[in-house]
């Protein structure tokens, strides 16, 4: 389902990502782990096509995101790190935009909108919204088309704690119905709850590949998973 | 090209920049200026009411040369490099690159056209009522090359913000375009023909409008006026080194579609391997 291979991005001198490799098959849900800066970002860009890799490739369902830009995005949902929104658009003209985008019925923005408990707020400016609230939209917006595939890069950044549980029964529902979901977090508990596999992210590498559970057995002196990833980020932090 | 794509991109940019209080200040001190040019320029001659269309477009040239390329450069800066989780969204939707680009240059061109307009309009219905319309072709003339100089610095701006991607820098580059296109580059050109002697030095004023293309709407804008002979011998000698009245307007016009066409390009040239 994504396939990337030895990709390496590099800005001027910088190397966000360095020779990266991983596959994310149908139906699984992948978490990125990593402190900030580690690559997590910029590998979730380069495989919705947003980042050029200075190296390597990314494939979704056998097509390279760089060839085929368009084709490949119709399979995905991307939720960016900070999403943001004119703030003199409505809930719903920001909805039924990216419904026509998708070439969806506007009923189909206005029932994603009922869901996502929108009532009272759809027809209000988006000036007048709260973070939390600007991140509802924005997860409203990825999943107003059936794709195949949802990246969500830190998602749960400006969430309350409200916030944090829809979004986890957000993921739960979205797995159920077999999407194929990659998502980056620092709380490593996300991970553990909502994730069948995790790749840590060190200093633009990605150092780990593995089941959550494997992960753990693999470092049975470590407790929990926050001590596994602290353990990563501080051998490769050593080098 | 997905046109339906282009289409709605370009209407949500035209409904965020309507609902731009700057937007809307720009077109209601526009239209004031606008109206009180045409009524008050005559006034200074001693007479009372509306200018005509001729002497109304005449007067409000200058206005235009300074206003539309500054509004048309600062609207396109803030519109061409918006905030990163907005355009990161809109970039993973399954449009192109060329189709969010030409999207939101059209959406921010309708609303200057709009904003413009309003102004044109009501000197225009203006002048009708106390004037008759003799003169309205020239009039409609130098609103449609006013919004042609309006597109030119628009895609200026965004071949500006497609190159320095941040928007204090691209602020910062295109009000020195300003700078340069309507209050130096005259200077320049009149500076070069010093060191330059006879026909070589009419030849390079000539040749150097087509660098500039305030200076084009200047010269295109007289000429349908027919007032290119307030420049006396100097004006006879460009219309002659135009080719005349018609080929003048032809090749200007030409020049400015050129002036449109190249930065767009060069955007769309640099945005396809550009990271977002």
């Amino acid at each position: 389902m994504i396939n990337v291979e030895h990709l390496t991005k590099r800005f001027g001198r910088f190397t966000a990502a360095r020779d990266i490799s991983f596959t994310v098959k149908e139906g699984e849900v992948f978490a990125f782990l990593g402190p900030n800066g580690s690559g997590k970002t910029t590998t979730m860009k380069s495989i919705v096509g947003l980042n050029v890799p200075s190296s390597g490739r990314v494939l979704v369902n056998g097509l390279d995101v760089l060839r085929y830009p368009k084709e490949t995005r119709q399979f995905i949902s991307y939720l960016p790190q900070r999403v943001v929104f004119p703030e003199n658009l409505t809930a719903r003209e920001v909805i039924h935009f990216y419904c026509k985008l998708r070439r969806l019925p506007p009923e189909r923005g206005d029932e994603v909108l009922d869901k996502a408990r929108f009532n009272g707020f759809s027809d209000k400016f988006i000036g007048e919204f709260s973070g939390g609230m600007v991140q509802r939209l924005g997860l409203a917006v990825i999943s107003l088309p059936d794709t195949s595939i949802l990246l969500l890069d830190e998602p749960t950044a400006n969430l309350d704690p409200q916030g944090v549980k829809r979004f986890r029964e957000f993921v739960l529902n979205q797995k159920e119905n077999g999407k194929t979901i990659v998502f980056s977090t620092h709380l490593l508990a996300e991970a553990e709850q909502l994730a069948d596999r995790a790749g840590i992210f060190v200093n633009g590498r990605l150092v780990a590949e593995e089941t959550i559970e494997n992960l753990r057995q693999t470092h049975r002196a470590q407790n929990t998973i926050e001590d596994v990833y602290l353990h990563y980020v501080g051998a490769n932090q050593d080098e | 090209m997905d046109f339906s794509a282009i289409y709605t991109i370009a209407r949500q940019e035209l409904v965020i920049n309507i609902r731009n209080k700057w937007t809307v200040i720009f077109a209601v001190v526009f239209g004031i200026l606008v109206v009180s040019i045409s009524y008050f320029g005559i006034m200074v001659e001693g007479f009372s009411g509306m200018q005509s269309f001729t002497r109304t477009s005449a007067s409000l040239l200058n206005l235009v040369l300074y206003i539309v390329p500054l509004v048309a450069l600062i609207m396109g800066t803030l519109a061409f490099t918006g905030d990163k989780g907005s355009t990161e969204l809109l970039f993973s939707q399954p449009v192109s690159r060329h189709e969010v680009l030409l999207g939101k240059l059209f959406g921010v061109f309708f609303s200057i056209v709009l904003s413009t307009l309003l102004g044109f309009a009501l000197a225009g219905a203006i002048i009708v009522a106390g004037n008759g319309p003799e003169g309205l072709t020239s009039y409609v003339f130098f609103v449609a090359l006013s919004l042609a100089l309006a597109l030119v610095f628009l895609t200026l701006s965004l071949l500006v913000s497609t190159a320095s991607r941040r928007k204090s820098k691209a602020f910062g580059v295109t009000l020195f375009l300003w700078f340069f296109f309507v209050l130096l580059y005259d200077l320049l050109a009149l500076g070069g023909t010093l060191l330059m002697k006879g026909q070589s030095a009419n030849a390079f004023l000539f040749v150097s409008i087509f660098g500039n293309p305030v200076d084009m709407v200047r010269v295109a804008t007289l000429i349908i006026l027919d007032n290119i002979t307030i420049f006396g011998a100097a004006g006879a000698a460009m219309l002659r080194f135009l080719g005349g009245q018609t080929t003048s307007i032809v090749l200007l016009i030409t020049g400015l579609l050129a002036w449109v066409v190249v930065p767009l390009f060069l955007s769309a040239r640099m945005m396809r391997r550009q990271d977002i």
